[in-house]
């Protein structure tokens, strides 16, 4: 679209006034010092890219920009004024909109009942729907180029439009600056690339957009400068063209990162798990494949393909309606997760948060919460076995704990993906089902993940991962599986997965199997 | 430095309650002559031992993120049970012989409330019902039952030695200790070494913690929750057959706000509603508050009628208390960290 307002080539002129500066912000928590002294600028109209690891101090830093947290120091001025907003409808109001990894949207509510919601227009003491609907739908298709009827609620739309809907609430706020906090977490490589447009068409109309992710990939292409955050201080702030990716990853985790190939392999020994036939009426249909000892297997797809359910099929988290698993050639009944524990299978769930571990147990009880049997004199437990188990795992997994007893709730992405692991390990797991195994996981614990996989196939374990990151399954993978709309729609050997084959099998459909609706999307 | 946290979270939650116990009581012996006799301690130990019970069971619901609004019912429920089947009649008049002794109508009116809890847990597990819904539609199937079978008055009724035993009093250095206390006192023993000695204790913090990851973890969340209903069944009703004892009737009022009581006694221990966090010593100290309020509002002179306000009152405070305890108030933790120079 036509372009007019400010200059886009900022970098090149004589240095802009910022539109944004936070100095020296300070942000204590009980028994953390989250933010120490941080100072940051942003520019009108740039894409300003905040990376670190999880822990360094990225998302305080930006709850303290949209008012969810109070800065204990420092001062923010903003438009040339203090800024210092006490609630998130402040910072709203003041221009400062952010968008949630987790979307605020209601469901249940149509597309122009969101963007409005708190600030309805009105015709007298009447809700006025036709001029929201119109001006709604304008706003989509003017400034997001989308087609969208406003009147279909929320929860119909995919993630990726959802975030529009977003967008386009922010939009009518009238942001300046939009935050956005992992936005391409849970989008498909297609969304994510709307997504990017959308970024550069607000930047040609001057909103600058702060851009928080964990895929160096995306903020290089995206992003203008970038900042780093290292615990709670900031390390630098750079153009971004004049960073290479081995500097970017150097200031995030303080030194330098070995090799980015990460995968050892190991000897391929029998036959372990071998599933056939299963299927769940409307979400997958027939998926048969099998899985060796000393083998990772990588199930590729789009969001929607029907992944995570078919591995929480096996898992016994979900019923399934048909098909039959095999474990080490001998037909087992799985219909829960006890059994599935039971004959040596474990699910390392996408969200360790919500479905991995109990937050407000400590380290040992998360770890010990399924062998609480084996571990149990009767009905009594054993504090000194478990303390003796946990003890292990936090040794052989270095997880950094300040001790057994530290709430699962206070440690890092990386650090509960190894508290969950230790729970599998313990149970004496040989099928290992990772979902997701580095989502929201930083650079340096990413490499310590993959490194444990290394070890779990070295001896003998079965790994099957699910990952909608390429570049994962390419590098940890033996054998790549390909799911699209709820089946299996091929296998690639090591050798013959590439980026463009995967695509290809994931999103091109072939012939009338093609037309089948890929239910698991809601 | 988590140990510390740790402390200071077992202070908060623990000692607070404990001090403000301590604090109640002294002011009431300061302030009310009549308070202090032995008397009026042993009978706040009579009374706290029902309402201690049902908190008992209440704890484990609460734990898992539940609620049991039946208990009350039960209490009356059981209560008429036995009373019609140790007076072999269920005409109001009173006792004719061919009633069952208490050692054969007690645990049959105890099985009763385990069997019914469980249901209620079945409701709940496998059909994937609203507790809270589950609850009231058995308190009020429960409450009608007690009423029908009493015909709506109390059923009187002899005690036998066993009964006359399980409800008496036990003289030790010129006090009197009620045995329903000292039982009491035995349960929350066990109830303690449930809940944090055992795995079946675990599971239920576990449930309460995350439910999900628990059930992921291979815990059989539905089992747990379906024993937590049963347990607070039992409970209610071994409440119910002490209460009935010691007025040797069994009445539909037998019960009457017990509920509220015991949800608001869990909540000043400690416990919180959303399950996970807690345990049965902060209830008993809840517990023994509520009786202390309700003895002082009868030594402070106030009119008996005030006493619903001030249950009302105490369970709508004890929610505040629960949720500002949890950071939930937004203004209210905003000032508490302002307030706080670097923790």
């Amino acid at each position: 679209m036509l372009a007019t307002s400010p200059p886009e080539e900022g970098a090149l002129l004589p240095t802009p006034v910022p539109i944004l500066e936070m100095r020296s912000i300070d942000k204590r928590f009980p028994g953390v010092h989250a933010l120490m002294g941080v100072s940051m600028d942003v520019l009108p109209g740039e894409v300003h890219a905040l990376v670190g690891e999880n822990g360094a101090g990225k998302s305080t830093l930006m709850k303290i920009l949209a008012g969810v947290y109070v800065a204990d120091g420092g001062e923010i001025v903003y438009k040339g004024q203090p800024y210092a907003p006490r609630t998130p409808r402040e910072s709203r109001d003041a221009g400062i909109v952010t968008i949630y990894q987790e979307l605020n949207l209601v469901p249940d509510l149509s597309v122009t009942e969101n963007m409005y919601l708190g600030v309805e227009l009105q015709r007298g003491p009447f809700l006025d729907w036709p001029a929201m609907h119109r001006r709604a739908r304008q706003l989509l298709s003017e400034r997001l180029h989308l087609d969208l009827d406003p009147r279909t609620s929320v929860g119909r739309l995919g993630v990726g439009q959802q975030q529009m809907v977003e967008v386009a609430k922010a939009l009518l706020h009238e942001a300046d600056i939009i935050i956005m906090d992992e936005p391409t977490a849970a989008l498909s490589l297609r969304e994510i690339a709307d997504l990017f447009a959308i970024v550069r068409e607000l930047k040609s109309h001057g909103v600058s957009t702060i851009f928080i992710s964990h895929h160096l990939d995306e903020t290089f292409e995206l992003s203008d400068r970038t900042s780093v955050l290292r615990d709670g201080q900031h390390v630098a702030t750079v153009a971004t063209a004049d960073l290479t990716k081995a500097e970017l990853i150097k200031y995030m985790v303080g030194r330098d990162l070995a090799s980015l190939d990460p995968k050892r392999p190991a000897p391929i020994g029998a036959e372990v798990l071998r599933v056939e036939g299963l299927t769940r009426h409307g979400v997958f249909e027939n998926i048969s494949f099998s899985a060796r000892a000393g083998e990772i297997v990588g199930i590729a797809g789009l969001v929607g393909a029907g992944r995570t359910e078919v591995v929480r099929g096996i898992f016994g988290a979900d019923p399934l309606d048909a098909g039959r698993i095999f474990i080490d050639g001998r037909e087992v009944s799985i219909k829960s997760p006890r059994d599935a524990i039971d004959n040596g299978i474990a699910l390392l769930t996408e969200d360790r948060k919500s479905q991995g571990l109990v937050l407000i147990f400590d380290v040992r009880e998360n770890i010990t919460l399924s062998i609480l049997d084996r571990l149990s004199r009767g009905q009594l437990t054993d504090k000194a076995r478990e303390r003796q188990v946990a003890a292990g795992f936090i040794d052989r997994l270095a997880i950094k704990a300040s001790s057994q007893e530290q709430l699962a709730l206070n440690l890092s992405g990386g650090t509960q993906q190894k508290v969950v692991l230790s729970k599998w390990l313990a149970a004496e797991a040989r099928v290992i089902i990772f979902d997701e195994p580095t989502r929201g996981i930083d650079v340096g614990a990413k490499a310590e993940i993959y490194q444990i996989m290394n070890e779990l196939v070295a001896q003998g374990d079965t790994i099957i991962m699910v990952s909608s990151e390429l570049p994962e399954i390419l590098a940890m993978s033996d054998r790549v599986l390909v799911m699209q709309g709820g089946r299996l729609r091929g296998e690639l050997s090591r050798d013959e997965a590439s980026q463009e084959r995967i695509m290809h099998l994931a999103t091109v459909s072939d012939g009338e199997n093609g037309a089948e609706p890929a239910g698991a999307a809601a | 430095m988590n140990r510390t946290q740790a402390l200071v979270r077992s202070i908060i939650s623990g000692a607070g309650p404990a001090l403000v116990l301590i604090a109640m009581a002294a002011a009431l012996w300061v302030m009310s002559p009549a308070f202090r006799s032995p008397t009026s301690l042993m009978l706040i130990g009579l009374e706290a031992a029902a309402l201690g019970l049902v908190a008992a069971g209440q704890t484990f619901v609460i734990l898992t993120g539940g609620i049991d609004l039946s208990v009350e019912a039960m209490v009356s429920f059981a209560g008429v049970i036995a009373a019609i089947l140790i007076a072999g009649t269920n005409v109001s008049g009173g006792q004719i012989a061919g009633g069952l002794p208490s050692w054969m109508a007690i645990p049959i009116a105890l099985s009763l409330g385990l069997l019914i809890g469980a249901g209620q847990g079945v409701l709940v597990t496998a059909f994937r019902m609203n507790p809270l819904i589950v609850t009231l539609g058995v308190r009020s199937i429960l409450l009608g039952f007690a009423l029908v079978l009493s015909r709506g008055s109390g059923i009187y009724i002899k005690k036998d030695d066993l009964l006359g035993f399980i409800t008496g009093r036990f003289e030790v250095l010129g006090l009197s200790i009620p045995i329903p206390l000292i039982l009491t006192l035995i349960i929350y023993v066990i109830c303690w070494i449930v809940l944090k000695q055992t795995k079946f204790g675990r599971y239920v913090y576990a449930i309460g913690g995350n439910e999900t990851a628990a059930r992921l973890s291979g815990v059989r969340t539905n089992l747990v929750k379906l024993s937590i209903y049963a347990i607070s069944g039992f409970l209610a009703a071994l409440a119910g057959i002490l209460v009935m004892g010691r007025l040797e009737s069994g009445a539909y009022q037998n019960g009457t706000n017990l509920t509220l009581m015991s949800v608001a006694a869990v909540v000043i221990g400690g416990t919180a509603l959303t399950g996970g966090i807690g345990g049965i010593w902060g209830t008993l100290i809840g517990v023994f508050m509520i009786r202390l309020v309700d003895a002082g509002l009868v030594y402070m002179s106030f009119p008996s009628q005030a006493k619903e306000i001030m249950i009302g009152a105490i369970i709508v405070l004890a929610v505040l208390i629960d949720t500002a305890r949890r950071g939930q108030i937004p203004w209210l933790t905003l000032r508490l960290r302002g307030g706080d120079p670097g923790g």
